[in-house]
């Protein structure tokens, strides 16, 4: 496969991955900025995925309709999914022989979709989570149409080392801002809602339900976001997941690079399996997350250097 | 609005050919299609017309305009009428189209190595040499099965008694062919059963008997060949035809920047190391192909590409240097060529052209400039065209004075009408002048074209230029096989 189309699969799927990351975090958000308006800050959300400097964060604050706005359709913004979804689409655009004609189709609607006009102004007067479901759904096309048409190939490959990379350090962010809301502090005591929308946003409400059937209890939800191995946004899953499908990049071509990255992969995956909440807390959950999501950051790196390289 | 007042008073063009129309009478050809497009109540129609803007649209099959930093996908106009060709029709544009590219491709291997036509004075030889198309940089270079044109798109127009004409001969990268095959699937969406009920020709083999033609063009003994396409890239408004043929032929779409040559051989870069390429079917201009021969500037090329192609290690699909056989001045000579190299006449006419570095013609014709079409020599696009009977006094005298500078840069035609068809316009048949461009495919075994071709489209009232450049469209072009 040419560097090229292995680089823009690898982007494509990271950003469609991201967005809907995004996507799922600003709706939860918006529910609980609409439950505890007093305890509720937008703050961490536009401090981990904006690129605003102090002043322009404390103005929008309070105002979660233009933080939408923000998050969604500012052109201005790296981070928005009207940005991500154009780049997603551009790269789709660079390597439509690569993929299926359903994928490509699929990524070209929601290119149309974020350019509708009419967005801007339901963001603005109606309800925001009609509009944002509807955005998810069209993530959610994209993950079914390429689970379902795409080839079980190279390509799909670095689509889905990409998509899991990406997974591991949006579940490591939110994690990282809901916790940086009550100052890293496990035992402060916390409304049900504050963990219940987090999970729901991840999608892992009903297991933790199922798996805990406790009242919410930031370790277990920590277990549940790091550790569980069964719930798909987990950081530990993320990286089971990229293990597999990394391995199956191993050829007789780029052995140098094959060994370099299965390392990287290998130790991290190690690191995180052989951690539990309560050796995190000793290490301290800001630094562990850091050094999760800057560790996936010289993975990225070195797949750039051994097989993306190009130009 | 009801039904049968489609077609209900057609304004009928004098002195002008219209493919539906003999006179009052609807032609047999189109009698079917009349009667079934008379019977869908307009609004259908105009719901049928957004139906087919919105699968462009929803295929990405667009181009981009980037405007303040955004870009906005744009489609290339569709008129859903389709133009029907006959199989009497068909076949003589078949035949003379085979025999112009037979002889064609003679005069390019004849021009590159032993220059009998020249010496022969079958086209003047300073013609050749002051052409910017012509490479000296091929003279002598052998290329596979002595094919320099693998792909041609000529385009052919009707005069007022239907006689079909060449205007132009198009064998550097032609341009259009995804749209004659997204074009059927098009009109298969909105008009149901239309196609099987007239017995209309596929064009769906289009990328089959090219990609064979390709791998067959394979330097060395390769078993399987690495057939690749190269594209200036996703900027290019062509791109979605690019990746279109790529895709329908199973083949690498390629960027510049992927290909590297070592050892004059082109390699591509993949994530499993350097990978030898064969075959390359470029959409990339000579100019740009390779920067330290040609345009040193070029970033859409492969440096190092020409050595590699001069020693035979990989062919090149068009060959390079073609723009020597249809420039606009020798475009004069091709009926002679097809006589000096076949010794047959010519089937299909050229348009009568004046050269005007020849002193009596330009005078002819900047005596008589308002029946011209003054056309430069290796413009193309619909660029830099003075139409002088639409021209103001003002024009022409700017145009006049760029000719006396540089005459061997223009020709003149006189105007020829081009053909109408009807076109749904604002919910009403109306004539626009169209013209047509069959792809005809040059491999090893002969000359094949498929049946149909691209159609395109005046769109604009009374204009006579369909380029899409000039806001020209396109129909589906049917060949009835009966």
């Amino acid at each position: 496969m040419l560097s090229r189309v292995a680089d823009s699969l690898y982007w494509m799927s990271r950003y469609m991955e991201r967005t809907d990351s995004i996507l799922r975090m600003l709706k939860i958000n918006y529910a609980s900025s609409q439950d505890s308006p007093e305890d509720f800050s937008w703050q961490p959300v536009l401090r981990i995925f904006g690129s605003l400097d102090d002043d322009a964060v404390s103005d929008l604050d309070n105002n979660g309709r233009k933080v939408l706005q923000y998050m969604v359709l500012d052109r201005d913004n790296p981070n928005s999914v009207f940005n991500m979804v154009t780049i997603a689409r551009e790269n789709a655009r660079g390597v439509q022989d690569n993929i299926t004609t359903e994928l490509w189709k699929c990524l070209n609607e929601f290119y149309h979709v974020v350019r509708e006009e009419r967005l801007k102004y339901a963001l603005q007067f109606e309800d925001p989570v009609t509009v944002l479901d509807a955005l998810i759904k069209e993530c959610m096309i994209y993950f079914g149409v390429t689970d379902i048409t795409m080839f079980r190939g190279e390509g799909l490959c670095f689509m889905n080392v990409g998509k899991y990379m990406e997974r591991a350090i949006q579940s490591a962010d939110i994690l990282d801002v809901k916790l940086s809301n009550l100052s890293y502090d496990l035992d402060k005591p916390t409304d049900t809602a504050y963990w219940k929308y987090l999970l729901m946003s991840i999608s892992g409400y009903s297991l933790y339900l199922k798996r805990y059937q406790s009242g919410f209890e930031a370790r277990n939800v920590i277990d549940q976001v790091l550790f569980n191995v069964d719930f798909p946004r987990s950081v530990l899953y993320s990286l089971n997941q990229l293990t597999r499908y990394f391995e199956r990049l191993k050829g007789e071509q780029n052995q140098e690079g094959f060994a370099k990255v299965q390392f990287m992969i290998g130790k991290l995956r190690s690191k995180v399996q052989y951690s539990n909440v309560q050796s995190v807390s000793r290490i301290g959950l800001h630094d562990y997350l850091t050094e999760i999501t800057t560790e996936i950051d010289d993975i990225g790196s070195t797949l750039n250097k051994y097989y993306f390289a190009y130009s | 609005m009801k039904a049968t007042e489609l077609f209900h008073k057609y304004p009928l063009a004098g002195n002008t050919w219209d493919e539906m129309y003999d006179e009052e009478r609807v032609r047999s050809h189109y009698q079917n299609v009349f009667n079934s497009l008379s019977s869908i109540p307009a609004d259908e129609l105009s719901k049928k017309e957004e139906l087919a803007k919105g699968l462009f649209m929803s295929q990405g099959i667009t181009f981009t305009v980037y405007s303040s930093g955004e870009g906005i996908e744009k489609i290339f106009p569709f008129d859903i009428i389709p133009r029907i060709i006959t199989a009497s029709e068909w076949d003589f544009i078949e035949r003379g189209i085979k025999q112009r590219l037979r002889a064609l491709n003679l005069f390019l291997k004849d021009v590159y190595h032993q220059q009998f036509s020249l010496k022969d004075g079958i086209v003047p030889i300073d013609l050749i040499y002051s052409c910017p198309h012509y490479l000296r940089e091929m003279q002598g270079v052998n290329v596979p099965h002595d094919i320099y044109v693998h792909i041609a798109g000529i385009d052919l127009i009707r005069d007022h008694d239907g006689t079909f004409y060449v205007l132009e001969d198009n064998l550097r990268t032609p341009s259009g062919v995804s749209y004659m095959i997204e074009n059927r699937e098009i009109t298969k969406r909105i008009f149901p059963d239309l196609i099987p009920q007239n017995y209309v020709r596929p064009v769906t083999q289009y990328p089959n008997i090219l990609y064979n033609n390709l791998m067959s063009l394979s330097p060395g003994q390769v078993s399987s060949p690495n057939v690749v396409l190269l594209t200036p890239g996703i900027y290019n408004s062509a791109y979605f035809e690019h990746t279109t043929l790529a895709r329908l032929m199973g083949i690498e779409l390629v960027e510049g920047r992927d290909l590297v040559v070592e050892n004059h051989k082109v390699y591509m870069k993949t994530t499993a190391g350097l990978r030898q390429v064969d075959v390359i079917y470029r959409r990339v201009d000579d100019d740009f192909l390779d920067p330290l021969v040609f345009n040193p500037q070029s970033v859409l090329g492969v440096s190092g590409i020409m050595s590699a192609y001069r020693k035979g290690n990989v062919a090149i699909v068009n060959a390079v240097g073609n723009g020597v056989a249809d420039d606009k001045a020798i475009y004069v000579y091709v009926p002679e060529m097809i006589r000096y190299y076949l010794n047959e006449e010519p089937i299909l006419k050229n348009v009568p052209t004046y050269q005007l570095e020849k002193p009596d013609e330009r005078e002819h014709v900047l005596k008589n400039i308002n029946k011209m079409v003054v056309k430069k020599t290796n413009g193309s696009g619909g660029y830099g065209m003075l139409m002088g009977h639409a021209a103001s006094e003002e024009e022409i005298d700017d145009y006049k004075k760029e000719i006396l500078k540089a005459p061997r840069e223009f020709i003149a035609q006189p105007v020829i009408s081009l053909s109408n068809a009807p076109c749904y316009v604002n919910g009403k048949a109306q004539p626009r002048r169209i013209d047509l461009r069959p792809f005809a495919l040059c491999g090893p075994n002969g000359i094949e074209i498929v049946p149909g071709g691209l159609t395109r489209v005046a769109l604009k009232e009374g204009s006579l230029v369909v380029n899409s450049s000039q806001g020209g469209g396109s129909k589906d072009t049917w060949v009835l096989a009966k």
